[in-house]
């Protein structure tokens, strides 16, 4: 209750109370549908608030959990509300297992092409699901009336509150990083594809409970449970609340409810005034109405605008070398990489140059495995990582951070602590230096000086020349993505080939 | 040949967008309603007919691009997907609303029947629906690869910032791409609507085949989008002549999530990389 804060917590408790002391049955029932969406709600906002990921198949899982419970409902009784949970939480798994490295829009078509498989079971199974008629006669087993209204509302209190502690820890950071950054939370070695399968198929079971308590409620089970209307006003409701707040399906399922009943005269005008109102919140705030009444009450919780470390993962003691192996990187005809050999001991600090265009981040993204290497090998001590995941690699002790738009203030040191802290014990830095004033340059050596003698082994890119002589024991010098020099900063300063291909660079900088 | 339409509608404004526009299918039924007004209203012929239609959702095209797709910009693209589902719900309520939810029937082009040519018998508006759906994909080829207009066009879809840091008014080739997806969708209503009839529904299912579409065919890829949308036809209508509508849809279904599953690059490969 304390992660909610005492005024949502009086709202959240206030309609079950309300229903069972003084409504009679029709407004029972409306308090119990209440319930009934925002469980499907709370389970969409898993997927689509926290990680952003767009689900289209909520209301197919919401009918697969209605259907389940009414064909084993005369068997099974209330066992069936497990049978449901199943029900949905199982294709839920099995489509997000399937497709867990996808991006975005890829996932959001496999939700489609599921949701779509489901209404078409619906309709034309008609041996198992009725058909068009759908099923009915099966409530006599499963609870009803007001002991329904309690088990929806209990189960709803204790998720909204649940949902509340966990989000408002490490976790909701974890989820914010994933939703807004999945390419530093990767190369941190937190799971995207794991998380968005365990979000889905929890938010899979709760649209299966909410489907078969929506059975129990209405008796009839159609195809109409499986289509595109329901998921439409489940992603519409969430928005409308607030897609991350605790509270947010539940204000989004009061006004689902309540609006067609108020609008009961302008027919099917009330889905319309809903997608405007959809459209309206989309724009002008984001954090939907619980947002907006956070910010009425003066509640609002503010967002850090730079993600804060989510967790610190543990010194790694294991391997002393970093090794690359004539490592190929291609795109389309265009060989960025064409044969990268060379290594990196702890307790070193290496400097890659190299004019624009060399390879440089690009041999940062393939031995960070953000875009995996076509050849050659990379390893750690004698273990190959050249075709580990992304999280993996950050999880076998390789941090790094990435190039920063100019001008962002603390965002170079937010980087570097944030990859510090991770334990790693080799660093790939891609220009941690861009933008420093001189006074931050000799923080930034100090501080690597620092990291090398504390065991760790860096590899920084750079077009500060003058900042790498003085910090790294070796550079490497890449030019079209071939190494053309290595060696002792002075060596490799001094080459003709380095020279040629740096031209203007380096001599500005000598 | 419709489909093909709808889709290349559909990958031009996501190459423009970034986003996927959940909206495209709704303007095909808003441009098959177009038709069936303006057809009751002004008694003109389907050939008439069409410029008006593409006018008119080229129109709708630029009220969608300043009302869901430019505002939000600068937002995740969930941002987009969510404000263009809110406003495929609106078109969608909105018809339902003003015209009721029976279905209707567009004009012919060249009005019904068939004709006999060396032998083989054409229906008259699957003939006019080739006709004028590869007379448009060939002027769309033109624009995109042959003018200056699509060469900027092209620039706005590869990258943005890039477009914008050369001195392309990106906003303005955002909503110019948008406005031509709706007169493609416009055009394609026109042509569905005489011979599937138009009703307000059907928007999530024409978004959904384009969709599919994009995806089969290489994410952003033009001529992926076309050669996969006549590939679903094909493989609809002959699974459908064989097994009936349902297997085919469903066959339809499960095949993009096995491709999905094994080549998420799409049957022909992504040609621009990380987008969403």
């Amino acid at each position: 209750m304390r992660a909610l804060g005492a005024f949502w917590f009086t709202v959240l408790l206030l309609p079950p109370i309300m229903a069972l002391a003084v409504l009679e049955p029709f407004g029972q029932r409306m308090v119990a549908l209440v319930g009934i969406y925002a469980l499907m709600g709370l389970g969409y906002q898993l997927v689509f608030g926290q990680l952003g990921a767009l689900n289209l198949a909520q209301g197919a899982l919401f009918g697969l959990g209605a259907y389940a419970a009414a064909l084993t409902a005369p068997a099974l009784g209330g066992l069936a509300l497990a049978v449901a949970i199943l029900a949905a939480a199982i294709p839920a798994a099995i489509v997000a297992a399937a497709t867990l490295r996808l991006q975005s829009h890829y996932f959001a078509l496999a939700t489609l092409a599921l949701a779509s498989i489901a209404n078409l079971l619906a309709v034309h199974g008609e041996g198992l699901t009725g058909g068009a008629n759908g099923l009915t006669g099966f409530t006599a087993s499963l609870p009803r009336g007001p002991l329904l209204l309690a088990m929806v509302w209990i189960c709803l209190i204790a998720g909204v509150l649940l949902y509340a502690h966990l989000f408002r820890g490490g976790l909701g950071e974890k989820a914010r990083l994933l939703r807004q950054a999945p390419l530093v939370a990767a190369t941190l070695g937190v799971d995207g594809g794991r998380w968005r399968l365990a979000a889905f198929v929890v938010g899979g079971g709760l649209a299966g409970l909410a489907g078969a308590f929506s059975a129990a409620v209405s008796g009839v089970v159609s195809p109409e449970a499986t289509g595109f209307s329901v998921m439409v006003l489940c992603l519409t409701s969430v928005v409308l609340g607030g897609a991350r707040h605790p509270m947010g399906a539940v204000l989004g399922a009061a006004i689902a409810v309540c609006l067609p009943e108020l609008l009961r005269d302008l027919q099917g005008a009330w889905l319309l005034a809903y997608a405007v109102a959809t459209l309206a919140v989309v724009r002008w705030a984001p954090e939907g109405l619980a947002g907006l009444l956070d910010g009425l009450r003066g509640a609002g919780v503010e967002e850090p605008s730079t993600p804060v470390l989510p967790e610190t993962l543990p010194p790694i003691a294991g391997a002393q070398r970093l090794t690359i192996e004539s490592v190929v990187k291609r795109f389309g005809g265009v060989e960025a990489l064409a044969g990268v050999s060379f290594t990196v001991e702890r307790g070193e600090i290496v400097g890659l140059i190299g004019p624009n265009g060399s390879g440089k981040t690009t041999l940062l993204n393939a031995i960070s495995g953000l875009e995996p290497a076509d050849a050659g090998t990379i390893g750690l001590d004698d273990r190959p990582i050249e075709r580990l995941a992304a999280h993996l690699i950050a999880r076998a002790g390789v941090g790094r951070t990435f190039q920063t738009p100019m001008l962002e203030g603390d965002t170079h040191r937010i980087e570097l602590a944030r990859v510090v802290s991770t334990g790693a014990a080799f660093l790939l830095l891609d220009e941690p230096a861009a933008g420093a004033t001189d006074l931050e340059r000799d923080q930034l050596a100090l501080l690597l000086r620092r990291l090398r003698e504390s065991g760790r082994a860096i590899l920084i890119v750079d077009h500060d020349i003058e900042l790498l002589t003085r910090i790294c024991g070796r550079l490497v010098c890449l030019d079209r993505g071939r190494v053309i020099a290595a060696g002792r900063p002075a060596e490799v300063r001094a080459d003709a080939r380095v020279r040629a291909s740096f031209l203007g660079l380096a001599e500005a900088a000598a | 040949m419709a489909y093909a339409l709808v889709a290349l509608g559909f990958v031009l404004a996501l190459n423009a967008s970034g986003a996927v526009n959940f909206a495209h299918g709704d303007l095909v039924v808003l441009g098959g309603a177009t038709a069936v007004v303006g057809g009751l209203w002004s008694g003109l012929a389907g050939p008439l007919l069409l410029p008006l239609v593409a006018l008119a959702l080229g129109a709708a095209g630029i009220v969608a691009a300043r009302v869901a797709i430019l505002p939000l910009a600068a937002r995740p693209p969930e941002a987009t997907f969510v404000a263009t589902i809110a406003l495929a719900a609106i078109i969608e309520q909105g018809l339902t609303v003003t015209m009721g939810a029976a279905p209707r029937t567009a004009p012919s082009l060249l009005g019904s029947g068939s004709f006999d040519v060396a032998g083989l018998v054409l229906g008259r508006q699957p003939f006019a629906i080739v006709v004028v759906g590869a007379a448009l994909v060939a002027a769309v080829w033109f624009l995109l690869e042959r003018t200056q207009t699509g060469r900027r066009m092209r620039a706005v879809s590869s990258d943005r910032h890039m477009a914008h840091a050369v001195g392309i008014p990106v906003s303005r080739y955002i909503i110019l791409s948008l406005a031509l997806a709706g007169a493609l969708a416009g055009v394609a209503g026109l042509l569905l609507g005489h011979q599937f009839l138009v009703a307000p529904t059907q928007g999530a299912g024409h978004m959904l085949k384009a969709y599919i579409a994009v995806a089969l065919g290489g994410w952003g890829s033009v001529p992926g989008a076309l050669l996969a949308a006549l590939g679903i036809g094909a493989f609809e209508t002959f699974i459908s002549a064989g097994f009936g509508d349902a297997w085919a849809s469903a066959a339809l279904y499960i095949s993009v999530l096995v491709v999905l599953a094994v080549r998420p690059q799409g049957l022909f490969g992504e040609p621009l990389g990380r987008r969403a």
